[in-house]
Formats: structure tokens, sequence, C-alpha cells
């Protein structure tokens, strides 16, 4: 079995004994906690900007929805051309 | 007979708490070496022994066996303890793998509300678990990033959690109030500081 850094087969080399206020291990948590923090606040706000952009579909007319069908789909050809 | 249900356990997710676990797992355990010698006849109190005894949580490894960690999670579903025991082994902080258990079996039969309120707590835990991985060698995880992943992966530790609603859902039914971490709080406070700082800094450089 192939070892890599951090992992090991012998139980008695993998150490999980914490020491009392490790503040190396409290550095760590923190960024950890600080990504998860971000994590959340980035799908927050991404749920916002789909409920606006359903929002936005919703008062527009039929004809409008049609012209920015047709602008997407121009640009995706465009797009297509190339590659 | 050792391995059947207790006979008043109470259907969760409609269905048997043992099936929770799948099958080919279940028979695993059912075979495996642990469960005979030390599963056998546990009860809700003698289990927290054997619960901090534990060396590791995870799945199976190397020839699928299971680790001692789901065994323990089978004896659990099959004994059922009542709610409150379970919050207990989840809120003691003496003993980490018993809270891992806790809250793993918690996560198993809990339902959303419930699973957030007990376990998001445990994210300000940064204790180091031992991990066995599926090819048998030892790694380390924290308890946050274990309660993390119970919290939004699909398959933790080879079994496959059952569904809970998103956080997002809960808030915006009113279940739920945003979970604000005292870091959060720390760093407003650090930042108010460092602008008053700055403030009396340049209001200083100013006068000299």
């Amino acid at each position: 079995i192939k070892e890599e850094k951090g992992t090991s087969v012998d139980i008695n080399m993998v150490d999980d004994t914490d020491k009392p206020d490790d503040k190396e291990e409290y550095e760590l948590w923190k960024l950890r906690e600080l990504k998860r923090i971000k994590r959340d606040k980035e799908e927050r706000e991404a749920k916002i900007l789909e409920e606006e952009e359903i929002e936005r579909r919703r008062n527009m007319t039929d004809a409008e929805i049609q012209r920015e069908k047709e602008k997407d789909q121009s640009k995706k050809a465009k797009k297509t051309k190339y590659t | 007979m050792a391995n059947r249900t207790v006979s008043d356990a109470k259907n969760i997710h409609g269905t048997n708490p043992q099936y929770l676990l799948e099958k080919i797992i279940r028979s695993r355990i059912y075979e495996s070496l642990y469960w005979k010698e030390d599963c056998f006849g546990l009860t809700a109190e003698s289990l927290i022994d054997k619960a901090d005894q534990l060396p590791c949580i995870g799945g199976q490894y190397g020839n699928q066996k299971p680790t001692e960690f789901l065994c323990l999670t089978l004896k659990l579903l099959q004994l059922q303890p009542e709610k409150e025991i379970i919050i207990d082994f989840i809120r003691n902080e003496d003993s980490k793998y018993l809270r891992a258990l806790g809250a793993f079996y918690f996560r198993l039969i809990g339902d959303s509300l419930e699973i957030y309120k007990y376990l998001e707590p445990l994210l300000y835990d940064f204790r180091k678990l031992r991990r066995r991985l599926p090819d048998g060698a030892y790694d380390i995880i924290h308890m946050d990033e274990f309660i993390d992943s119970l919290l939004r992966d699909e398959r933790v530790c080879d079994t496959i959690l059952p569904r809970i609603l998103k956080r997002q859902v809960l808030e915006d039914n009113e279940e739920l109030e945003p979970r604000v971490s005292f870091l959060e709080d720390e760093l407003e406070q650090e930042a108010l500081a460092a602008a008053k700082k700055e403030k009396k800094d340049r209001s200083r450089s100013r006068s000299s």
C-alpha cells in the first residue's frame, strides 16, 4: 500500500491526541470555518441572483423573451464558429 | 436472533431502522468478528465505553471489512435508544469518538431541523479524529470537517445519508435562524477596531 502524506497503515503513526490550547490547530480551524462561511454566503447570493433572474423573466412579454432567446443563440453560434 | 431490531422500535424514515445501512454492509457487519465478540449483548449504556475506545471512524476498508464505527452505528440502530441519550452523546465533551458516533447516528435518524440544531454547534469542535480509509490506512480528519460533511454530503462513511432539507429552505420557512459563526462576530469586532485605529493614526499624523 502506498503511503501518502499524513496517512499511514500503522495506527500508531497517526496521532489523534489533542493538545489543550493548541494555537496552530485553532488557526487551521479558523481557516476552515472562514471557508465555510464564504461558501455559504456565495450559495445564498447565487440563490438570490437566480430568483431575481426568474422574476425578471416573469415580467417580460413574450416578444422580449423571444428577442433575448435569439440574442443568446446568436452568441452561442458565434462561439462555436471558431472552435 | 441477536441481529434483530428491538421489538418496540419505531420505524425511522418509514422503515426498520437497521435498513438505513445497506443490506450488503449489514450482512458484512453481522459476519465481522468485532460484531460477534464485542457488540453482543450491548446496551445503550455499555455501548458508551465501547464508543469511547473506538480507534477511528470510517466506513469499509481493505477487503470491504466494516469498521468498528459502523458496527456500533448498527448496534445503535438496533437498540434505538431514546433521543435524549443520543443528544447526551453529542453534547458530551470528554469522548470525541462517542460524540462522532452520536452525531453520525443522529444524522441517520433525526429530522432536518433537529439535525441542524444539534450538529451545527459541533462545527466549533476542532479536535482530531482518526479516520480509516478504504485502503486500510489511517489519516486525520477534524470534528468540524466530519460534521460539515454530515450536513452536506450524500454519502459519509460508505453510508447513504437520508435526505435532509437544505438549510436555506428551513430559513425561508422561518423555522431556523441563519447561522452566524462566532468567528464572524469576532471578525467584525476586529474590523471595527482596525478602522478606529486607522482613524486615530490619521488624526495624529495630521496634528503632527
